[in-house]
This record gives C-alpha cells, structure tokens and sequence, in this order.
C-alpha cells in the first residue's frame, strides 16, 4: 500500500455496478487527489449516487475496484468509514427525535467524535437543534445532514448533492465550510447535476452520463473548452462554405445575413474570413459552463469521441 | 470553550463502541414499548380479573355444555383451576397474540423499516459495523419483549395472590419465558427476513405466515387422526404444547424455540453483511 498521505483520496477502475439485470456503472474509472475539492457532476440517473455509495460500502461492486482513502471500503469497514463524513443524497431523518438527539446518537456512533462541534455548526446554519424531525422542512433536514457530515473533521467529506433545498445564503455558508475543510486539509467530494453549485467552491470537475465518466478537468479548462457563442450579422448573405474548416470554429449556423457558431480558442482565423465581408455587427459572449455540460448529454458516444479529441487539442496548445 | 484545532492528519480513528445502536434504539423505542407493556398488562389483568365470576365451577358447567372437540381446539382442557385459567386466556389467546404482533411488527421494522424509511443510511455508513447493527438491533427485539413479558409476569402473580387463584410463581414464569422465547423466535425471523431482503413486507409477511401456520399445526394435530407430525412441527407447540402453567416448562421445546431463533438470526446476519443496502 502506498504510503498515508500520497494515496489517492478516491480511486475507482473500471467499476461496474448492476442492480439485477440493468447495469448502473459501466466500467468508472475516477481518481480524487488528496486535498482537493472536487465536483462530480451528470444528471439524474447517471450514476452518482451509485458511485457514492459503492464509497460508503453501502453497494459491492458487481467488477472492478473502489479504493477510498487507500482502501477497499469492504475491507476498511468501521475504521475507515470513521475518517469520512458522508452525506446521502436524500437524506431520511426518524421523526420522534430532536435534531439534537440525533446528532448526538450520531456523533455517539464515533465515539463521541464531532459532540463537541454540534452546537457551532447549527449556529453557522440557524439549525434548532431542539424541534423534532418531523417537523423540520427539508432545508433544516438538509442542514441536520451537513451538520452530521462536518462535524468530526473528516479526512474525506462525500456529498451528494449537498446544497439541494438550502437557499442562497445557506449555499454560500455551505461553500465557505467546504473550502474551510479542504483548507484544513480536508477532501471534498461532492456530486450535483447542477454545474454552477460546484464551480464556484471545486477545483476539478468529472462529467459521469450513462455509467461512464465522460470528462476530467479542471474548471478554468472546462470554462475555456466552454468557448464563446459567437454572431455575426453582414451586410449581404454570406456563402457558409466560407467558414468551413477555419480553425476553432464549429456548430455553425448561417440564417441569410446572420452567421452563429461556436468559438473554441483564438478569433483571428474568424475574423481574418469574417473581414472579407462588411460586417454590420459583432457580439460574442462565454457560454456558461451548464451549456457545456449540455452538450455532454446531448450527444452520443461518437461526439463524445470527439469532444475528448478536442480536449487532447486543448492540452496541445495550452 | 473550543479546544484548539488540532493539526491535520489529527484524528485516531474512533469507532463506535458496543452498545451504541442498541442504546440509540432503545431510547428511540421507549414509548411504544411503554404502550406495549401497557396494554399487554391490562388485556392480563382483565382476563385475570374476570376469574371469579367465570372460573371455578360454574366454568365447568359451561364447558360440559360445549363440544369435546371444541373444548380442545380452543385449549380449555385445564380451564376450571387458577393456573390452567390464566394459561387458557393469557398465555394461550390474547396475550400470546399481542406479544407476538408486537414482536413480529418491530422485527420487521428494526432492519427492513428502517432501511425503506432511508433511516438506516447514516448508522451503516458511520463507524459500526454491519454485524454489530445487526446484533444490537436484533439485541433491542429481545430485550423490549423482555420488558413486556416481565411487567405481564409481574402483574399476574400480584393478581394471582390476590385473588387466590394459586398459580404457583415458578409456573408463571416458566410460561412467560415460553412466551418470550415464542415471541423472540418469530420476531427474530422477521428481523432476519427484513435484513435478508431490506422488505418489511416480506419480513413480516412471512413470519405472520409462520405464526398462523404454527397456529393452525397446533390445533388441528389433536383433532386429525395420525397427524401428531403436526404439532411437533409447531413453533406454537413447542412453547405451549407441554402446558408451562399446569405441567411445567417443556424443555425440549423451549429447546426448539431457540434454535429457531439461532438459525433464523444466523441466517439473517450472513445475508446482510453480503449485500447491497439502501439499493
């Protein structure tokens, strides 16, 4: 085993997972430094809440392997589930308890463990820790999950979509924590199928659609890859065989005198083709990261392909 | 107040110690064990209650009026003295029935329950193990049905003595521990079945079908010609078949009881720690 410190936080390769005949994981390969918070994004049903709690040993693997904190989970056990802090995507609370109760069950579970942060941290999030569960709305259950996850200062933190039903004062408390633990030394792995709840706190990002990890990178190189939407309004109705094979460009849309596409690195090819004609107007703006992460389940396996191609060009010219 | 944070990597790992799930339900089953008590107590008391006025031998005009069989079937043989009276009602009718709803509804809802309600997802995922979830919670289903079998226990030897009804102590508890070794093997088999499957349906579908079938066994084997296999293969008959309260324990079928008990937990541990949870 490699020494404590250089394992990776979370490995996985070529993960499988079926549950009887429909298979969730088609073969996952991830790997989380130790240190960093990363975002594990797809949309519903791609898998990340099977992913997450194939981590927790909550699920075995139908094939391949899981290792957390540079462990198999099944063999880690209770030791090793006692450096993580997990929080599960739909978060189910007894009713009949306090929130407090609870929380001191849990931290009880650890050996006492986090008791002594359970006050503070329902300060940071207003958390009543002595109304019953069954009364709480669901941002108050999301913030008794929080409160649960964080406060045994875990090496590893694993969130399912963490910020769900919080508002966005609450969300940023939830950002602040999170950097807070990471720069305590923490690992943060959270999953949403919301890309603007993990750009602002990750520093690295894996799009997962259908099973597979689609894409690895971090989020300034996934903000460039996002390039800019580019229109262009002539004088007169350009040819489109003109704009074809000029570098950087795709998805081009010609509609008389008004040209769209997609702008990945630098313009100067396009304006050197756009000059030939009196342009009347020019507007290029970034596209949000959402629309990249649209494109990701948009297409099939063979754009896929091709947007790991332009990826490796991305690495080249970087 | 704050202890100074320690640097990183700090923490020794600390995992849960014995006890903690078992205390953590127990606390969370503290009132419908009260209630249980409660109404196993009083359905004991009322029957018990009742004795002067249909005991003794204006109970025995009554059952030479009804048919043989009948008598039988419904286990009034020994109904006429104070001990077969309380076995007859208690131990035999409702408050075997009530012992056993209870067992069989928290066995399927200790593992089974509390993995649909999504309850269990932050105790499995904590620093316990599988076996040690399981044990304690299955711990907390013998333990709870203790309570009520001791309160039961309690208030009908204080009745017993009142009433003069001279139900020796030893046979009372003898009967009651069948009760609480009947009421935990079918408990035992839901929670088993439930951590088996993660189906309180299936959990306590099944040992309820166990149950009325040990049910039906008993009390057909004496009526049917050459069918003694019956009543030998009858959970039901082994705790009450050798008669606690008139004759005394039954030791080879409280024997029986709790190698049901031991099978069906052991079964149950296997499969759980083998499988997915929370799927």
């Amino acid at each position: 085993m490699p020494p404590l410190g250089t394992a990776p936080a979370i490995r996985t390769v070529g993960l499988v997972k079926d549950y009887g005949r429909t298979r969730a994981l088609h073969g996952l390969d991830l790997e989380v430094r130790p240190g960093e918070v990363f975002g594990f994004l797809g949309p519903n049903g791609a898998g990340k809440s099977t992913t997450i709690r194939l981590l927790l040993d909550l699920l075995r693997p139908t094939a391949g392997t899981v290792e957390v904190l540079g462990q198999d989970p099944v063999v880690g056990g209770p030791a090793l589930r006692a450096r993580v802090g997990y929080l599960p995507g739909e978060l189910a609370l007894p009713p009949r308890t306090t929130a407090g109760e609870y929380l001191r069950y849990l931290a009880a579970l650890r050996g006492g463990r986090g008791a002594g942060r359970i006050t503070a941290l329902a300060d940071r999030f207003a958390l009543d820790l002595s109304r019953d569960m069954r009364a709480l709305s669901r941002g108050n259950k999301q913030k008794v999950g929080l409160v649960q996850a964080f406060m045994h200062t875990p090496e590893l933190l694993v969130l399912d979509e963490p910020t769900s039903g919080l508002d966005p004062l609450l969300q940023h408390e939830f950002r602040r924590l999170a950097r807070e633990a990471a720069d305590d030394g923490a690992t943060v792995f959270l999953s949403s199928h919301v890309l603007q709840e993990v750009e602002q706190v990750a520093g690295r990002v894996a799009i997962i659609r259908a099973g597979v990890v689609v894409d690895v990178d971090d989020v300034a190189t996934l903000r460039h890859r996002a390039g800019q939407r580019v229109v262009l309004r002539f004088a007169e109705p350009v040819d489109a065989a003109e704009l074809d094979g000029v570098p950087g460009i795709t998805d081009v849309v010609v509609d008389g005198a008004t040209v769209t596409c997609l702008l990945r690195g630098e313009p100067t090819p396009l304006l050197q083709v756009a000059a030939r004609h009196r342009v009347l107007r020019w507007q290029a703006e970034d596209r949000e990261l959402e629309d990249l992460f649209m494109d990701f389940y948009r297409t099939g396996p063979v754009a896929e392909a091709a947007v790991l191609d332009r990826r490796g060009g991305t690495a080249g010219a970087r | 107040m704050s202890a100074p944070t320690a640097a990183r990597p700090p923490a020794p790992t600390t995992t849960a110690p014995a006890g903690t799930v078992l205390r953590g339900v127990l606390r969370a089953q503290r009132r419908s064990t009260a209630l249980w008590t409660l109404a196993l107590c009083a359905v004991g008391s009322m029957y018990t209650a009742f004795y002067p006025s249909v005991g003794g031998p204006k109970m025995d005009v009554m059952l030479e009026a009804m048919p043989p069989d009948l008598v039988t079937a419904l286990g009034f043989d020994a109904i006429a003295t104070g001990a077969g009276y309380v076995q007859s009602t208690v131990y035999q009718l409702l408050g075997a029935v009530l012992v056993l709803v209870c067992a069989i509804g928290l066995g399927g809802r200790l593992v089974a329950g509390a993995e649909e309600d999504a309850v269990l997802e932050l105790e499995v995922t904590a620093p316990v193990s599988r076996t040690a979830v399981y044990r304690e919670r299955l711990a907390s289903l013998w333990l709870v049905l203790l309570v009520l079998l001791l309160a039961l226990t309690t208030v009908l030897a204080l009745l017993s003595a009142l009433m003069g009804m001279d139900v020796p102590l030893g046979r009372l508890a003898g009967a009651s521990l069948g009760l609480w070794l009947f009421g935990g093997a079918l408990g035992t088999l839901a929670l088993a079945v439930g951590a088996a499957t993660g189906r309180r349906a299936v959990a306590v579908g099944t040992a309820a079908g166990v149950a009325a079938l040990s049910y039906v066994l008993a009390y057909l084997g004496p009526l049917v010609e050459g069918a003694a296999w019956m009543e030998r293969l009858s959970p039901y008959h082994w705790y009450i078949g050798g008669d606690p309260l008139t004759e005394g324990v039954d030791v080879g079928g409280y024997g029986l009881l709790v190698v049901l008990a031991v099978a069906a937990a052991v079964l149950g541990w296997v499969e759980f720690r083998r499988r997915d949870v929370m799927v």
